[in-house]
């Protein structure tokens, strides 16, 4: 946990640092006063204030392991039998943005949905397809035509 | 007298048909998200953005507020019946919500929830009304550099409430503010850290960000637990008898006093009017060892502020446009959505919308009554919806939401982005709270800041000049001074201190 915090910091420092460069790139001041750069900078220099003390007080810390409510320890990446369903979520979210451009938002929630419900363990069929189908051509219908809301259209016109 | 004028007209408009149904379906799905436990009312109302996106403004700022206040009430639900709070103001209604529960009066228990809630959110508008435009006429004399001191003081006061993790959640408002300064300068409209990416001109979208700090983030948490299964509990009556409506009334008149109150504070967060209504309870109670075994007084008291809090919350938000918490800093992403800034100028720019809002707060809170004393039964049904399905279902909403404002999968990878950076700083004890203040309230304030030293020819001394803005300052300064060398007999409120 003490690990995890202080990568998290360094990864802000280095946002920080990041923000302060690009921040000098643009006008700190100009002849109607601050300029772009002038709030990121100084918000920046902040962060980095901020980011340093906060690293140099998670080094202090005792190493002792997080524990939850329940008293089991706290991991900061899942893993075991969450580990699946976890990198399921990320994957199928990811797959079915990429997929909405091509096949359209109803084929790829159409797919997701079922996936989905499948990697989180349902294994009822007639369920499955009838979730599937409410989700994405239901909900499709529901927002395109009662909802007024655009939702992508894929390569095949659907 | 000019209120209630206003307020009589915003409850024309609120009761007709149209922005009836919106609060009737806010407070049915409201109800329904606070229901489902892990989801709770920043998440709920975030994912639920899409279904106002064709609304009109009003209609839209209806619908989410009643889906702020069910979903407050919907997690009194899952804390009565199965011991698992729906959102985190709920934990003190789970000690004695659910023993009583356990002795067969789940009913009685939901009953003086809803009842209590009914009361302390009605009363809190009725305070709202006296309170808001007073404080909005008195912010209408602020310049620049007071509404910078404000959003500065808000921001802060967020920061130090946020516990011993203050190191902590001052880096996080940095960085919600460093990334609220992708997109084009307020001021001068030069392109910043957009690095010819086209999508990032406009900003990083406020909607697709909550979206994945709240939704996905929520989801991908829950999904590493297994899941609890629903205890059967039996609900013989939904009203409260004669003799614990008795005992309650006290209850609910100084939980009214304490939500309201500490509603009015940016940064306490719903959580502690229900702790400190709960603790002031067994305090003045002639039997406090009945507290913890099913005493309908505990219920009615932490339900009754957690809906003070949540309407009185909207005071800072109408009068000032400073969000108190990150539920409210949701609705006022989606004040800003429908082209409406919440804050002075609302009152005087467009009091037809603001009032009308304020009396769909009174028809919300009836609605809610009508609505969760037969329906209790429904809801608890809804506990056995397998974790697959409430999973999928929700990230249908991210998706929509995400891609339905500008039409762009972009956002949807931001949103992506944002639900796993929410979980790694869950996981590692970050708050994320300051942060989505920070990150809606950041143009406001640098356009405030630049604009306050154009005034003063870049000196800073011109806070000194102002003893508004000074005294706004000093709040902070000496809120945090306050928290960082305080006594240790003042430690923050913890469970423990309860039982």
């Amino acid at each position: 946990m003490r690990q995890g915090r202080l990568v998290a910091t360094g990864a802000m420092l280095a946002f920080c640092l990041f923000a302060l460069w690009q921040s000098l790139l643009l006008s700190l001041t100009d002849r109607l006063g601050p300029g772009p750069g002038f709030f990121p900078f100084w918000l920046a220099l902040i962060g980095i204030v901020l980011s340093l003390a906060l690293f140099v007080s998670i080094w202090r810390e005792p190493q002792a392991a997080a524990q939850d409510a329940s008293g089991e320890e706290v991991r900061i990446l899942p893993h075991g039998w969450g580990a699946k369903r976890w990198f399921a979520i990320i994957g199928l979210l990811a797959a079915v943005t990429i997929a909405m451009e091509f096949v359209g938002f109803r084929i790829a929630m159409l797919v997701f949905n079922a996936a989905l419900v499948i990697a989180l363990g349902e294994r009822r069929w007639w369920l499955i397809a009838v979730f599937a189908l409410l989700g994405s051509f239901g909900v499709h219908y529901l927002f395109t035509t009662w909802l007024d809301v655009l939702l992508p259209t894929g390569q095949f016109g659907i | 007298m000019e209120a209630l004028g206003h307020l009589l007209q915003g409850f024309a408009a609120a009761l007709t048909p149209a922005y009836l149904l919106y609060a009737f379906a806010g407070c049915m799905l409201g109800t329904l998200i606070g229901v489902l436990p892990g989801l709770g009312p920043a998440a709920g109302t975030a994912i639920l953005i899409p279904l106002t996106f064709s609304l009109d403004a009003t209609g839209a700022i209806i619908m989410l507020c009643a889906i702020y206040y069910g979903a407050m009430y919907g997690g009194t639900i899952t804390s009565v019946l199965i011991n698992v709070p729906g959102e985190a103001a709920s934990v003190v209604t789970c000690i004695d919500g659910h023993q009583m529960a356990k002795q067969g009066r789940a009913g009685s228990a939901l009953g003086i929830a809803a009842i209590g809630s009914f009361v302390g959110g009605t009363l809190a508008t009725v305070a709202l009304v006296a309170v808001a435009m007073p404080l909005a006429s008195l912010a209408l004399k602020f310049g620049p550099a007071e509404f910078f001191a404000l959003m500065v003081a808000g921001l802060c006061l967020v920061v130090g409430l946020a516990g011993n993790n203050m190191q902590a959640a001052l880096l996080m408002t940095v960085i919600g503010l460093l990334f609220a300064m992708i997109g084009v300068d307020p001021v001068r409209g030069a392109p910043r850290f957009t690095f010819g990416v086209e999508e990032l001109y406009d900003g990083i979208g406020f909607v697709p960000v909550v979206m994945g700090l709240f939704g996905v983030a929520e989801l991908l948490l829950a999904a590493e637990k297994r899941q609890t299964h629903m205890v059967e509990a039996e609900l013989k009556s939904w009203m409260p008898t004669k003799a614990e409506c008795r005992q309650s009334v006290g209850a609910i008149g100084r939980g009214t006093v304490v939500g309201f109150v500490l509603g009015l504070i940016p940064g306490v967060g719903a959580i502690v009017p229900t702790f400190m209504a709960y603790v002031l309870e067994k305090r003045v109670s002639k039997t406090p060892e009945r507290f913890g075994k099913g005493a309908i007084e505990g219920v009615a008291s932490a339900e009754t502020a957690n809906n003070a809090y949540a309407n009185a919350s909207m005071v800072p938000l109408l009068a000032l446009g400073i969000p108190s918490s990150p539920t409210i800093a949701v609705l006022m992403g989606a004040f800003i959505v429908n082209g409406i800034t919440p804050g002075p100028f609302l009152f005087k720019e467009q009091p037809a919308l603001v009032w009308t809002v304020i009396a769909s707060f009174f028809v919300g809170n009836a609605l809610l009554l009508i609505l969760n004393l037969p329906l209790v039964g429904l809801w608890a049904k809804l506990l056995k919806i397998p974790f697959s399905y409430m999973c999928a279902g929700v990230l249908i909403f991210c998706v929509i939401g995400a891609y339905g404002l500008k039409q762009s999968l972009f956002d949807v990878w931001v949103m992506l982005g944002f639900g796993i950076l929410g979980y790694l700083l869950r996981k590692l004890d970050f708050p994320i709270a300051p942060a989505i203040l920070a990150l809606i309230l950041g143009p406001m304030m640098e356009r405030s800041l630049r604009t306050t030293l154009e005034i003063s020819g870049g000196s800073f001394a011109i806070f000194l000049d102002r003893p508004v803005a000074l005294v706004l300052l000093a709040i902070p300064v000496v809120v945090i001074a306050f928290l960082l060398f305080k006594p240790r007999s003042l430690a923050p409120l913890r469970e423990s201190d309860i039982e």
